[in-house]
């Protein structure tokens, strides 16, 4: 029996609800007992630190709740939610300056670790060992410490790389330079370099992606008289699509969460001209630092019911684009 | 079997009665929070070390805890700590600002002063009345107040071949021909323009002056936010008496002023320079490239630790013929959810009574008690020369310190607004949009600033 048959199987045995649970043998009623209770670690921090604040979330923004004052918290309906929707041009603002950076930052990232790990598994590269561990080692370095170094990398007067740039004769230091960090149109661009240092996990999941493509698909390809291009287009891709699909729904997540360097650089304060108000921002500065925890909350749900819909939406369209080796349809 | 059972049930009670025992022992434990004002700076922390150990040397009853958190993170750190139950006992020193950021979390001193009998006749009236806040109560007792002068690069100022400012309130600035000119921001923005200089060495009258390239500046106004700068030309706030947002006349003059000054006279550094190494990340007189700087005297000391060039005080520029000098005044808070108010203010009158002198010297901050004003700048300057001996102290014309406390800001620069912290971080914004672009309409941007406080504060009724 190969491990698909097995699967199904499993999934053909019939659920074990409370009323067939009275109905299993001793044996297999131990059996569940144990299961449960291996399962139990999770499902209890699942109901701890999920699920009840979760909940908890969902109350309070339908409460008028200020963190410097809880004993004062009252109901006040769905206030928080229509001032979100309705009355508060940040919500859709940090919404816009999101995706605005997720149109530019996306597709170069993940480019970048597809290609990289396509670079990486050529066997006409020497040293591959090397280079995986030089490419990946990046990651391993902490975030704040490498949103800080490249901080001043990208510093406008002393930064390396307007240093670089300067000595092709472009004027990049200065008030009229390439201000990376200060210029609402280069910003997006600044952060997605500083995203770049961290792709190495990316990476390494395309490459074993890649490891994974038969290599007779490729001989039987080159003897049909297939170049490179075509080789990438309709064998390699199509192959890594499952590997391709994981790492958009990660990076599509990670996007929308993406809080760290705005932070980091700015403390969140939406520097230069609320550029770098990203959604997690403007919901961090409304329930913990303005204290408005109700409003929040309701700005946390709004971000939940987005990423769900997007997630659901991917999933979709996988359906179109991601080849699973064995699936039947 | 019942002998057993007799010892456990002894053998209980005694261990009950010794925990009691040890429990009636322990001291109330009093957190003294640092963060919202002065006091996390490297050198004031041992200092304030040295004032916790002194404190629970001098009897057994309460354990003064000390935590310090970086004024960056503070006011998130604090509002967590309320939240979740875990809030310290005493906050300071704190400013306006800080007070204001946690509306409603305070401790009314007013029954404590009345049944401890706290003398408050050490300290101006108005001073106190200062920290009594209608519907809230008396939120604090003065501790300190920080001045605020400018202070000049001598050698700046001679190196481009110009008299000195003057030294009094009231006197006029004689230039290089002899003429007196009023002491005002117009006479500031004439001189900034000649100490102005671009790497080339032209200075910001020359028609050949290169500002993609400017290497010195005239004047700057660091270490504040809009209103602390905007506050040289008169008080003002944001807010008006029935919690509406506005723009005072005076501060829009003040922007367009200030916006001019970045980017159309370029004496004052704009936030395109803001980032870069020669302005020693925003101490613009202490990187020894900007001549003039309105500073409190909290800045004395450390941010002028790294300065090799001689420096002096001089009075701030007047606006319009009124001299305004935006006052500090810090005090010390207790936290309305403290489960030991008596323990706490026990703390209090020590950090605000015996240890006032020492903790004001180590804050740079005039004592609020009378008492002890009069020592005050010797003890300070003997610190300062000790600390800090690449300057002259004695030498410094602290005149200027002490009368600029007859032009303080009013309303003050730091007055509470609805929504504290979010009217904050919106006017924040609004600096940072036209300090950055040259092309900024000051006036646009100030009603778009006015429209969104608007919103704002009514989300805040």
């Amino acid at each position: 029996m190969d491990a698909l048959s097995e699967i199904r199987n499993v999934r053909s045995e019939p659920r074990v609800g409370l009323r067939e649970w009275f109905k299993l043998s001793p044996a297999r009623q131990r059996e569940a007992r144990w299961g449960l209770l291996f399962i139990s670690p999770w499902l209890i921090g699942f109901l701890l630190f999920y699920l009840v604040p979760m909940i908890a979330s969902f109350i309070f923004s339908l409460m008028d709740f200020t963190l410097s004052a809880p004993e004062d918290a009252r109901f006040n309906g769905l206030d928080n939610w229509r001032r979100m929707l309705f009355e508060d041009p940040n919500t859709w603002q940090s919404l816009g300056v999101t995706l605005k950076f997720a149109l530019v930052s996306l597709p170069i990232g993940m480019g970048s670790a597809f290609l990289l790990a396509v670079l990486l598994n050529s066997k006409f590269l020497v040293g591959r060992s090397f280079f995986r561990t030089l490419f990946y080692a990046p990651s391993l370095i902490p975030g704040i410490a490498s949103i800080l170094i490249w901080a001043q990398v990208l510093n406008n007067s002393t930064g390396w790389v307007n240093r670089f740039i300067e000595l092709f004769g472009i004027t990049a230091i200065g008030p009229s330079g390439l201000r990376w960090l200060d210029d609402p149109n280069l910003i997006y661009i600044a952060y997605t370099f500083i995203g770049l240092w961290g792709i190495g996990n990316a990476m390494l999941i395309n490459l074993a992606g890649l490891q994974g493509v038969p290599t007779e698909l490729y001989e039987a390809a080159e003897i049909d008289g297939a170049g490179w291009w075509s080789r990438l287009r309709r064998i390699t891709i199509p192959m890594v699509s499952p590997v391709i699909f994981y790492n958009l729904i990660l990076s599509v997540v990670g996007l929308l969460q993406y809080f760290i360097t705005p932070f980091v650089l700015n403390q969140g304060n939406g520097y230069p001209e609320g550029a770098t108000r990203f959604y997690m921002i403007n919901f961090y500065k409304q329930a913990f630092n303005f204290q408005n925890m109700g409003y929040g909350a309701a700005l946390a749900w709004l971000m939940f019911i987005i990423a769900l819909v997007i997630t659901i939406a991917l999933f979709i369209s996988g359906r179109y684009w991601v080849y699973y080796a064995g699936e039947q349809k | 079997m019942r002998k057993t059972a007799v010892r456990t049930v002894l053998l209980a009670l005694v261990m009950t009665l010794v925990f009691s025992l040890t429990a009636a022992q322990e001291r109330v434990q009093i957190r003294w929070y640092v963060g919202l004002g002065a006091g996390t700076d490297a050198p004031t922390i041992a200092a304030q070390e040295a004032v916790v150990a002194d404190f629970n040397a001098s009897q057994d009853e309460i354990e003064l805890v000390l935590e310090i958190v970086d004024n960056a993170q503070a006011y998130d750190v604090l509002n967590t700590q309320i939240a979740a139950g875990n809030a310290p006992d005493i906050v300071g020193p704190m400013g306006i600002r800080g007070r204001a950021s946690f509306p409603g979390a305070w401790l009314d001193l007013a029954p404590l002063i009345e049944s401890t009998g706290y003398d408050l006749s050490d300290f101006s009236p108005e001073l106190v009345a200062a920290y009594n806040i209608e519907g809230e109560g008396q939120l604090g007792i003065p501790f300190a107040v920080f001045p605020y002068f400018l202070a000049y690069n001598v050698e700046l100022f001679e190196e481009a071949g110009l008299p000195l400012p003057p030294t009094e309130y009231g006197q006029p600035y004689v230039d290089a021909d002899g003429n007196e000119r009023p002491w005002d921001l117009e006479t500031i923005r004439e001189i900034g323009m000649y100490l102005t200089v671009d790497a080339n060495g032209n200075d910001a009258t020359s028609p050949d002056f290169d500002p993609d390239s400017i290497v010195q500046w005239g004047f700057g106004v660091g270490y504040t936010d809009v209103r602390g700068r905007a506050s040289l030309f008169g008080g003002g706030n944001f807010a008006d008496a029935d919690g509406n947002a506005i723009i005072p006349d005076n501060w829009r003059i003040a922007e367009n002023w200030y916006h001019d000054a970045m980017w159309t006279d370029y004496f004052h550094p704009n936030g395109a320079y803001n980032g870069s190494d020669l302005l020693a990340g925003g101490n613009y007189l202490g990187s020894g490239n900007v001549a003039m700087m309105p500073v409190h005297t909290w800045y004395l000391g450390w941010g002028t630790a790294d300065l090799a060039a001689a420096w002096d005080l001089a009075p701030v520029p007047a606006y319009d013929g009124v001299t305004t000098a935006k006052l500090h005044s810090d005090t010390f808070g207790i936290l309305a959810s403290t489960e030991n108010p008596e323990a706490a203010f026990t703390v209090l009158s020590y950090l605000l009574g015996e240890k006032a002198s020492e903790l004001t010297t180590v804050y740079g901050g005039m004592p609020a008690r009378l008492s002890l004003q009069e020592s005050f700048f010797e003890t300070f300057t003997t610190k300062l020369a000790t600390d800090y001996p690449n300057t002259d102290w004695a030498s410094l014309n602290w005149d200027v310190v002490t009368a600029a406390l007859a032009y303080p800001d009013v309303p003050n620069h730091e007055e509470g607004m609805p929504s504290f912290l979010e009217a904050s971080a919106r006017y924040v914004e609004y600096g940072q949009r036209v300090d950055n672009n040259a092309d900024a309409d000051v006036d646009a941007e100030l009603d778009l600033l006015q429209a969104d406080l608007q919103a704002i504060f009514d989300a805040a009724r």
